[in-house]
């Protein structure tokens, strides 16, 4: 299968699920909501009575500056809160990622609440055993193998007569960073894939399949990869652009903007369950 | 007759308060070219640019200006700060618990100082009368860098001595403001200099501290600098003749300048030299000079600016910011000159510091260190800031020569507070300075626009609870509390006291502290009575409350209720003998009755405001909180409170509902550190509220999003 032919049948199967993006959806933001009421709270404290409530800006310094101060005793149990509600919101998604693979790679199936929780449950504890070794790889990457790149550069970047020299070699390993990132990162997409796919109860095995197979068609599946990854940048930049026509703040630009910046979140799940449909299109296409 | 005299009596309080604040005298200081009146330099230094050594000859005359009988002389050797870990510096700089880290050198990297001899004029050797002191703390062998030389007999007052020094220093691996890198140097604080001597009380010669500057006398420099052929030279001064030794294969150039205490210099064999012309006519309008003129009080030509030779030293991966550099330093002499008086030197010399030097961003006589990124974005203020802040330097430290180991807030705080002015009145705002990897963000997000004022109040009031902004320079809590209240507190109530003073009491007092204090040493005490004096009331208070204590200043609008006023209170009235009561329906009939026919009797409504002290500092003199309330149907009132009680409750009945209070409606009280509770609105949450609020909790739903796709 071509790429383009697995990011379109990728495409196709999320859309014939609209269940599934609903649910991550939803998900998302009742959690968003509930980790972030406190600062919503504060302020809603600060600045609902307060003339200034009808000048701030969301990012403005004068406040912030006063807000931090104000609440400086709070502030670290607030955004340590919000670490936490970060962790739980990953467990959950390991488990609501579990249904969404299950349900992805079942591309006739329905999508059902009980299905879905169904598969949520089956490859839970898989997904988890994943995760763990795949924390493995991404120490590796970004502890090791970069330590190692850095190693390299720095006597370039000591001995350099010009500040261009350490700008450079600090964007190749920058660069070299979000690719193998993007690399591992595919690999354990794809070790989930074959989770689910081979009926793998072993997650080393699992990724050894997921090896074997883009050991054979790397390229083309990396490319898929950076090419959703493309699908995601350009998107972002339509919606921070359409974001920025609602310069003047009236009641109607408000709404619009709140809801431009749902749509943007929805969009941002529905890309990331394209990668998966993709990859998993692609996999499928290609047997183990 | 007594109309007569209420009428005299109100034209004399108007003619007080509407005739402009008294117009300057004492504007002129004396000139450069008079040269200084106690101290004189001659040195020579010649660079060893494959050793990193400096070899230096120098000569001093100090005439004795008091009438104490000087029987020594300390003098400063801040290069020995690098030469080892036991130097006051270093010390400091280790036990720093913020910005701390990369402080002591590397091995190898140490820098020193040593005098190797010091004779006067008639040969008497003073060597074995030299030794080390620590002036501001226990005695340390570590630390060198003041040494005191006992002369054979004090010098008398009014009577002149005359040193000869040579020494040998070994330029340091950046630590702090000098050293090399490669073949690029950057010489700073590098020759053996004389403290001040203060009346009474001796040698004011301070240790080289991590959280200080410098302090010195003015003087007059002669410096014959020696480097290897093909370096580019930058230096204080004006350079007046270059010899070239072909054998040694160097270069020597003389530089002059009169009426400095200070002088810096640079040498980079790859640096490009530009020169261009400050023409005063061609910057300055003369419309501008008029409203100048008359704004100060003075005449046209006290406010004419002359021409100056600007300097750049570039590196080669600069060299497409040429203009723009040229561009801030023409603002930067443009506005400082209109405002604080003109620019008495015939040259300015700007540094972009050479890679790796960590000399960047600093200030020297007539020479400054600037600061840039070869991806350095149009949106953002810098090197534009960096340059009109070192520049401002030369008034603020440079001319007005506070001691800036003891009150660093009177140069830094001014020049910050400057820098902001400079800067909104020559490009507006500018985006906050953000960077990834080298590149400006602003390039891709929309980082926000913000002045000057704006950053050093979120510094300002974050800072208040450690330290006092007069506070010395080493004795700050950390590094960053040194920052933020020199610069940024001090700054913040400068801008503080110029929108309680307004036009024209503070710019005329800012024009007549700068120029009455040009060439001498100005105090806090100095300032406070230039700001009496022109402001014409005590303002003590403003300093003893904000820049001597570290108390919070923060007043506010705790509560603000509109409800209607009964028109009779229920309940049993003895009136004229009779005993009546008044219950609600009595009370509605009664109304009714006296309603005007086919209409509603009047609704009146108490609005109650209640205003907070909630920091510790008071206002005080004859300032004031003002509060405003707004009423529905478009009307204001306005309040005054003395600000001294914790609270206090004003009461207005009014035919109408209140809208909103609000204290301070002008922005005058900046270093408020709560502006948000500055005002209250009886309408629920604005809209700009919900708008700030669905941007968080977007943004949370990003990084949630973000937190989920690793799973």
């Amino acid at each position: 299968m071509g790429i383009i032919k697995a990011i379109a049948n990728g495409i196709g199967t999320t859309l014939r699920k609209p269940r599934l993006l609903i649910i991550l959806y939803v998900v998302n933001a009742v959690f968003a909501l509930v980790a972030a009421f406190p600062f919503l709270a504060l302020i809603q404290e600060d600045l609902g009575h307060s003339l200034l409530g009808s000048f701030v800006q969301p990012v403005d310094l004068m406040w912030l500056g006063e807000a931090v101060l104000e609440h400086q005793d709070s502030l670290m149990a607030l955004l340590a809160g919000l670490a936490a509600a970060a962790l739980v919101y990953l467990v959950l998604h390991i488990f609501l990622n579990a249904g969404i693979v299950g349900r992805l790679l079942d591309r006739e199936g329905r999508a059902t609440l009980p299905v879905f929780s169904a598969d949520c449950g089956r490859y839970f504890w898989r997904f988890v055993r994943l995760f763990l070794v795949a924390l493995i790889f991404y120490v590796l990457t970004l502890g090791i193998f970069m330590s190692l790149v850095s190693a390299l550069f720095k006597p370039l970047a000591e001995s350099a007569v010009t500040e261009w020299l350490p700008l450079i070699l600090s964007n190749i390993h920058f660069l070299i960073a979000l690719l193998l990132l993007s690399i591992v990162h595919m690999v354990v997409d794809y070790a989930r894939i074959a989770v689910v796919a081979d009926e793998e109860r072993k997650v080393l095995k699992a990724l050894r399949h997921a090896l074997t197979f883009l050991r054979k068609r790397f390229f083309r599946a990396w490319a898929i990869y950076l090419l959703i990854v493309v699908l995601t940048v350009a998107g972002t930049v339509v919606f921070y652009a359409l974001l920025g026509l609602f310069g003047t703040p009236g009641v109607p630009q408000v709404v619009a903007g709140l809801v431009l910046m749902q749509i943007y979140v929805l969009f941002r799940i529905w890309v990331r369950t394209v990668f998966v449909a993709a990859q998993a299109e692609f996999y499928r296409s290609h047997p183990y | 007759m007594k109309n007569r005299i209420i009428g005299a009596c109100l034209i004399l309080g108007a003619m007080l308060v509407l005739l402009p604040a008294p117009a300057m005298s004492g504007q002129t200081a004396p000139s450069p070219a008079a040269g200084a009146p106690g101290l004189r330099y001659e040195i020579w230094v010649e660079l060893d640019a494959a050793g990193k050594m400096l070899l230096g000859k120098e000569e001093i005359v100090w005439t004795n200006p008091t009438k104490d009988a000087v029987p020594d002389m300390l003098l400063h050797l801040y290069w020995n700060a690098f030469k080892n870990e036991d130097s006051v510096f270093l010390r400091e700089a280790l036990a720093e618990t913020m910005f701390a880290s990369g402080s002591s050198p590397e091995d190898g990297d140490w820098g020193w100082i040593d005098i190797t001899d010091i004779r006067l004029a008639d040969g008497s050797d003073l060597k074995p009368a030299l030794a080390f002191v620590t002036p501001d703390g226990p005695e340390t062998e570590g630390d060198q860098t003041v040494a005191r030389v006992l002369f054979p007999t004090p010098v008398q007052p009014g009577e002149s001595v005359h040193l000869r020094i040579e020494f040998r220093s070994k330029v340091p691996r950046t630590v702090a403001r000098s050293g090399y890198y490669r073949d690029s140097f950057f010489i700073g604080q590098w020759f053996p200099k004389p403290g001040v001597y203060e009346e009474g009380r001796g040698w004011n010669c301070h240790a080289y501290h991590q959280n200080s500057e410098f302090f010195a006398d003015f003087a007059d420099f002669v410096v014959h600098i020696t480097v290897p052929r093909g370096f580019v030279v930058g230096s204080s001064g004006k350079a007046s003749e270059t010899r070239v030794d072909e054998s040694a294969a160097t270069t020597t150039t003389t530089y002059r300048q009169a009426m400095v205490h200070d002088f810096a210099w640079m040498a980079d064999p790859r640096y490009l030299k530009v020169e261009r012309e400050f023409v005063a006519d061609r910057e300055v309008a003369p419309k501008e000079y008029e409203d100048t003129a008359a704004l100060l009080g003075l005449p046209l030509d006290e406010v004419r600016l002359p021409d100056v030779k600007m300097i750049l030293l570039i590196a080669p991966e600069h060299k497409g910011q040429i203009e723009r550099h040229f561009r801030a330093l023409r603002a930067a002499l443009k506005y400082y000159g209109l405002w604080y008086g003109p620019y008495p030197y015939e040259t300015v010399t700007m540094v972009d510091p050479p890679f790796r030097t960590g000399s960047g961003g600093m200030e020297y006589p007539t020479l400054f260190t600037a600061g840039t990124n070869a991806l350095a974005s149009r949106n953002v203020l810098s090197p534009e800031g960096v340059i009109v802040h070192e520049f401002g330097h030369g008034y603020w430290y440079g001319l007005a020569a506070n001691n800036e180991f003891e009150a660093a807030w009177l140069d830094e705080g001014f020049n910050t507070y400057s820098t902001g002015r400079v800067l909104a009145a020559a490009y507006g705002a500018g985006s906050f300075s953000l960077n990834f990897k080298g590149w400006p963000l602003d390039w891709f997000l929309r980082i926000p626009k913000t002045f000057d004022f704006e950053l050093n109040r979120v510094a300002a009031i974050n800072t208040v609870r450690f330290d006092p902004v007069t506070a010395w320079s080493w004795e700050f809590y950390n590094r960053g509390s040194y920052g933020a209240n020199v610069y940024m507190r001090a700054a913040t109530l400068l801008s503080t006291l110029e929108g309680l003073l307004g036009e024209p009491a503070w710019p005329r007092i800012m024009r007549t502290y700068h120029m009455r204090y040009r060439y001498k040493h100005p105090t806090k005490a100095d300032f406070i009575g230039v700001v009496n004096e022109i402001a014409g009331k005590d303002l003590t208070w403003f300093f003893d409350e904000l820049l001597d204590a570290t108390r919070a200043f923060d007043y506010g609008v705790a509560g603000l209720s509109s409800v209607k006023v009964p028109r009779q209170l229920r309940g049993i009235y003895d009136t004229a003998g009779t005993r009546e009561e008044w219950t609600d329906k009595k009370i509605e009939e009664t109304a009714a009755a006296k309603a005007p026919e086919g209409g509603n009797p009047e609704t009146l409504y108490r609005t109650t405001v209640v205003l907070r002290r909630y920091g510790e500092a008071c206002i005080g003199g004859d300032a004031r909180v003002k509060v405003l309330v707004r009423f529905k149907d478009g009307t204001t009132e306005t309040r005054n409170w003395d600000g001294q009680a914790r609270w206090t409750r004003l009461e207005i009945v009014k035919p109408v509902e209140a809208e909103s209070a609000q204290i301070d409606p002008e922005g005058v009280w900046l270093i408020d550190e709560n502006l948000a509770n500055n005002s209250r609105g009886v309408d629920g949450t604005r809209r700009n509220v919900v708008k700030l609020m669905s941007q968080l909790l977007f943004t949370v739903q990003c990084l949630l999003h973000f937190v989920g796709s690793w799973s």
